[in-house]
């Protein structure tokens, strides 16, 4: 499955967010990551989360597509990130 | 289990850093998903210390290294995960007992030159000169069953794989890309470049996958098994060449993706450079994740999938729950 992910929380919490998101996901632009995952992957990095954020005062946004066949994406301006396997 | 592979072209550092895979260039910084990356391909000079290999290795991902001149050099194979004791013996003892070796080696054989045969016959439906290749193979193929003996059984291999080349020509309408012969360490020309590039990618894609099997890649069947190197791997690699990597290769220079620029003259052979190799490898990749349908499971899988799935069915095959069958394509 495909997903992105978004997440506003406090900034003491922003660094560990960042880092957890990134074990499983592509950095696309600050606070937002993206990329294939499958389903065990995406339960354990929710867990992690989870655990990280303050749930009465952070928020973290998952969208999941099952495939992004029907999905199309434009970008205006700079690219900040995004996935990249061939460097 | 979301599974891709890493090909690093460039020259740079990587780096274990939050848990994760980091690579740093000169021009920049790149956090790379440790959870999808299951093997890394390394063109670039790329330095990296053993706390990126243990971690590596702790992840289950491999890491395969090429030199200057995308000579295939080794992989960095982390301790088998999954080991079982009995299946190495089975695959011993299928090795050691001569009748029941031949026996997969001939398997290998026949389904190389089927997936040879079917390679040619769709170039015929697209009214290629192919008819005499086409004919010399289907005459030899018959008589795989007939050699007993593992040497004989690679030079008939070798004799379906020289007819199979001489149709290359009238496959290939760029002048470029003319085939004079098979020429190994160092190819001698373009297309020999582009087919033991492609064999490299093959083979050791081919050897990933045996990794996250019970099978143990050094010892094979068709291949002598000996003290140098990992042999399974060639083996099934056999059955797939005409499929996946000719394919590519054909489709690429049909498409004319591949000019002179894409390769360079060193050390009395002909090589791809970074751009060439950068090309050949995304096409390998999508290719690799490319679905097909296959009828005995009604469904499709990927070919990567595929490759997998031939070395379940060569494990039924030491267990002697079920006589391999190899793939054959349809198209």
């Amino acid at each position: 499955m495909f997903v992105i992910v978004m997440y506003d929380v406090h900034v003491k919490r922003v660094a560990k967010v960042l880092k957890t998101c990134r074990r499983y996901l592509y950095w696309v632009q600050n606070s937002v990551l993206e990329g294939e995952i499958s389903k065990a992957d995406f339960a354990a990095l929710k867990r992690e989360l989870a655990e990280i954020i303050s749930p009465d005062h952070d928020s973290v946004l998952f969208y999941t597509f099952r495939t992004t066949r029907y999905t199309s994406r434009e970008s205006i301006g700079i690219q900040k990130g995004g996935e990249d396997r061939f460097l | 289990m979301v599974e891709k592979s890493l090909y690093i072209f460039s020259n740079g550092e990587l780096k274990r850093k939050d848990n994760t895979l980091f690579f740093e260039t000169t021009e920049g910084k790149k956090f790379i998903p440790i959870t999808t990356v299951r093997e890394i391909f390394l063109f670039g000079e790329v330095t990296f210390n053993s706390k990126v290999l243990d971690f590596l290795s702790q992840q289950q991902a491999l890491v395969h290294y090429f030199n200057h001149y995308g000579y295939y050099s080794g992989t960095m194979y982390p301790r088998e995960r999954i080991v079982s004791g009995d299946m190495i013996l089975r695959q011993a003892e299928h090795y050691l007992d001569t009748s029941r070796r031949v026996a997969i080696a001939q398997r290998f054989v026949q389904g190389a030159a089927q997936n040879l045969r079917r390679v040619l016959k769709y170039y015929q439906g697209r009214g290629r000169d192919v008819e005499n290749p086409l004919d010399k193979i289907e005459s030899l193929i018959p008589s795989v069953s007939s050699y007993d003996d593992v040497n004989q059984l690679m030079a008939i291999e070798g004799n379906i794989r020289e007819a199979y080349y001489q149709a290359f020509n009238s496959i290939l309408s760029n002048a470029y890309f003319r085939f004079e012969g098979r020429t190994k360490r160092p190819p001698k020309s373009p297309l020999n470049a582009l087919i033991s590039f492609g064999n490299s990618m093959l083979y050791t894609t081919v050897l990933s996958e045996i990794y996250k099997t019970h099978l143990d890649p050094r010892i094979g069947y068709l291949h002598a098994t000996n003290f140098r190197r990992f042999t399974l791997n060639l083996d099934v690699a056999e059955i797939f060449k005409p499929i996946l990597v000719d394919r590519i290769i054909f489709s690429m220079i049909d498409k004319g993706m591949l000019k002179a620029s894409h390769f360079v003259k060193a050390s009395e052979g002909i090589f791809l450079n970074d751009a060439g190799r950068g090309a050949f490898v995304k096409q390998w990749d999508e290719r690799l994740q490319q679905t097909i349908q296959v009828r005995e499971l009604g469904r499709s899988v990927s070919y990567r999938r595929l490759i997998r799935m031939e070395l379940y069915k060569l494990e039924k095959h030491l267990l002697e729950e079920k006589v391999y069958v190899p793939f054959a394509a349809r198209w």
